[in-house]
């Protein structure tokens, strides 16, 4: 097995708090702005960052 | 992020909203997301503000690595999962179902 490179955790751990922010999707009519901390109190939410559109996973 | 769609109806089911979130334009992404059949937003961080703040940044690829967090309703990350790990979110969805919704 290939050892895959070490990267350093991130910086942010289990327990702390996720730092707000708005970021945008289109919808395929509009630019709609999302909020993290709109989800608080109401939704658990999934952050997933991934590489590129278009690449796998 | 296939594999956060095929799990998307048990997420939602335990009050959990997905969001992807990739350096890409919100364009880009919206092609993305319907080539691969995602329902979900894919959030456009142009210029990587958002993936600087959260530490996953990564110089070589200038780019986002492949890291999800479950954040809980009181705004703290309940779970991690880095990398190729990152890939199968079966540990995720596990933890929203384990938790049931109190409050």
């Amino acid at each position: 097995m290939l050892r895959a490179e070490t990267k350093p955790a991130p910086s942010l751990k289990v327990g702390d708090v996720a730092p707000d922010f708005t970021l945008q999707y289109f919808t395929g009519s509009d630019l709609k702005n999302v909020k993290l901390s709109d989800y608080r109190g109401k939704k658990n939410v999934v952050l997933a960052f991934y590489i590129f559109a278009f690449t796998g996973g | 992020m296939k594999n956060f769609q095929k799990n998307l109806q048990k997420l939602e089911a335990a009050d959990t909203q997905v969001l992807g979130v990739s350096m890409d334009s919100p364009f880009a992404n919206k092609a993305f997301a319907d080539q691969i059949g995602v329902t979900f937003p894919l959030l456009s961080d142009w210029g990587g503000d958002v993936t600087h703040q959260y530490g996953v940044y990564v110089d070589k690829y200038k780019a986002a690595r492949r890291v999800n967090f479950l954040v809980g309703k009181d705004g703290k990350i309940l779970e991690e999962q880095l990398d190729s790990e990152a890939i199968d979110p079966t540990k995720i969805v596990d933890a929203c179902q384990r938790k049931p919704l109190k409050d």
